[in-house]
Parts: structure tokens; sequence; C-alpha cells
């Protein structure tokens, strides 16, 4: 433990995670508890094909899973978190308030 | 790492910021407050009916050692644990159906499950200790009322608070407390403290200029809750048009 906070905040951000759309995804399921693909589109303003994409890493890395089915003739895809897309979430907020506090008081030491 | 390669506080405080943002409008398709509101003020509004229907005055004999007891007794009965029963069981059932169909319509995840099985686990009890107190029949001059427990003296004010408190305030207010803290609505939370206070506030007989021998005594008594409660679903409805507005 002591070892990791002695660690700048930067080296505990997660490239998968990190990603400004991909952060935006997991916000948005860990919120809704479980999203449909629509509503992620539009919330996030991106095309069907970005967005499947994003989709495809986050799954690949074991943070999100997807469920496909049909409501009456219309497919549907619904996404929510699995307990390590929740972790990875809170540790990504966690370590971005560290850095920026970081950040702050490095700026706001005098400078010999 | 280089210079280039450290992020800016204010690109980060962005970040969090969207992440804010995001999640405020979860919340916002995600809330449908004025439709359990409109059912439970309705169904309030209704107990002033059911009242009046149900009011009965009997002529019975004074229980033993009661001063009264030369001039007779009269026993008042208004009210219909049945139509709460129902009632409120078949708005909660109503409001679960009405956030699941909404969440499928919007594809996001609803998160009113503790609402639904807190409003049912409450009519339950309340229903279970309205029952018992009517099978326990009148309460004898200087016997004690013996509720789960406990002994209490029935013209207590401890008593008077519970007997309040095992109505609509615990079957309608206690859940509607859940709701407002999984929907983070403080306007929610303020109309519950409010019609908490409405509910387990002492009024006394005749309040409203009308005697508590009238068969619309009633009326103060669930007018008001339900019309705060109606008031809310206006309130609450049209905080949501905007919304529907941009998402159609």
């Amino acid at each position: 433990m002591s070892e990791q906070s002695d660690q700048h905040p930067v080296t505990g951000l997660d490239d998968v995670v990190h990603q400004r759309v991909r952060l935006g995804i997991l916000t948005v399921a860990h919120q809704a508890r479980r999203v449909e693909f629509g509503f992620l589109r539009t919330a996030l303003g991106l095309t069907a094909g970005n967005l499947s994409q994003h989709l495809a890493v986050l799954e690949k890395a074991g943070l999100i899973h997807i469920e496909k089915g049909y409501e009456g003739k219309r497919a549907r895809t619904w996404l929510s978190l699995t307990p390590a897309g929740d972790r990875a979430l809170q540790d990504e907020v966690t370590q971005l308030k560290r850095l920026i506090h970081q950040i702050e008081q490095g700026s706001s030491a005098p400078k010999s | 790492m280089t210079d280039a390669s450290v992020p800016s506080p204010d690109t980060l405080q962005e970040v969090l910021a969207s992440l804010g943002d995001l999640t405020r409008r979860v919340r916002s398709a995600q809330r449908g407050t004025w439709f359990p509101l409109l059912l439970l003020g309705a169904l309030t509004l209704g107990g002033i009916l059911v009242g009046r229907f149900t009011f009965k005055v009997e002529a019975v004999s004074c229980p033993a050692g009661d001063a009264a007891a030369s001039s007779g007794c009269t026993l008042i009965t208004q009210g219909s644990p049945v139509y709460w029963t129902l009632g409120l069981a078949l708005a909660y059932a109503a409001t679960a159906f009405f956030y699941i169909r909404r969440s499928r319509n919007r594809g996001v995840g609803t998160p009113v499950r503790p609402y639904i099985l807190t409003g049912i686990a409450l009519v339950g009890l309340v229903a279970a200790t309205t029952f018992w107190s009517i099978r326990q029949g009148m309460v004898q001059p200087g016997d004690t009322v013996d509720l789960w427990g406990l002994h209490l003296d029935p013209a207590s004010g401890v008593t008077m608070f519970l007997e309040r408190l095992t109505g609509p305030a615990a079957a309608v207010g206690l859940p509607l407390l859940v709701l407002s803290w999984v929907e983070r609505s403080r306007a929610l939370l303020l109309l519950t403290v409010v019609y908490l206070a409405i509910e387990l506030v002492p009024l006394t007989d005749g309040w409203a200029g009308i005697p508590v021998t009238s068969p619309w005594s009633a009326l103060p008594r669930f007018g008001v809750p339900g019309l705060l409660l109606l008031l809310g679903a206006l309130g609450f409805g049209l905080a949501e048009l905007p919304g529907k507005r941009t998402r159609s």
C-alpha cells in the first residue's frame, strides 16, 4: 500500500481506462448499472463504429459485460460493468484526483 | 517524463467535470419521480372518499369505570385498512412496472429496486400492525396496549406518535426518503421531510373546523398530504419536460 502511495499518480493510470471516451463509457455504465448502446452513443456523441471499437477494447480487458438481444424486432445491445471494471473506474478517479492535487501543490510551492 | 507529457491540472479538472456531467445526465434519464408521487397523491385523496363512505356511528355500552357511562357511549369507525394495503401494494407494483418500462425505453438501468422493496416491506408491516390492532378491539380504561412487545399507555404521547408513524408516514414517507437517496434528489428529500412533518405532527380533533363526528373528518388528514404529493408530482413532471424535448 505504502509503496503504491509513494509512486507518482501518473504511474497508476491504466491506459485502457484513461482514454477519455472509455472513461466516459465506464462512468455512464457505473451510474446506469446497465446501459444500452444507443444511449451511450448519444451521451458521448460518437458514431456507432467508433463506440463499438472502444467497447471491444473494454470487453477484451474484462471491464465490461456485453449482452445482445432483441426487444420485439429491434436488436438491442446492453452493457454493464464487471467488478473489475468498477474497481478500475474507482482507481482511475482516485489517481486523477491525486494527480490534480500533486500538480496544484507543485505549482503553488515557492520556486528557488 | 518530459514536460510535454505532464497533463495540466486544468485538463484533468475538465476530465473530472465531464464525468460529473455524464453522471448527471444518466441520473436525469433515470428519474421518474412524478409517477409515484401522482399515484400516492391520488391514493391519499381517495382516502377522503373511503373515509366518507365507511363512516359509522354506533351506540355502544360504555367500558366499566368510564365516567361518561351514565350518558352512554358512541363508537365512531372510519376508513378501511384493506383500501390502504391493497392500494399501496398496487401503487408500488405499478411504480416498479413504470420504472422498468422507462428504463427499457431510455436505455439506462433503473435504481428503483430499494424504493420498491422498502415500500412493500413497510406496507406489510403497517398492514400487520393495523389488522392486529383491529383484532385487539377497544382498549379498556387502565389497560395497556401491547404492541410488538411494548406495553404502552394508550393515552401517552409515545403511543399517539407510534400510531401516526404506523400509517402513511411509514408506508409512504419512509420509502420516499429511500427514493430521494437512490435518485440523489434534494428536491424530493425536501418534499418528503415536509410530508413526514405533516403526517407526524399531532392535529387536534376538529382541526380545520371539521368535528371528529363529521363523515368528512378525514378531509384535512388526507387532503393536505394528498395535495402536497400531487403538487410534487406536478413540479417534478414539469421539471422533466425540458429533458424530454431535448431527447425527442
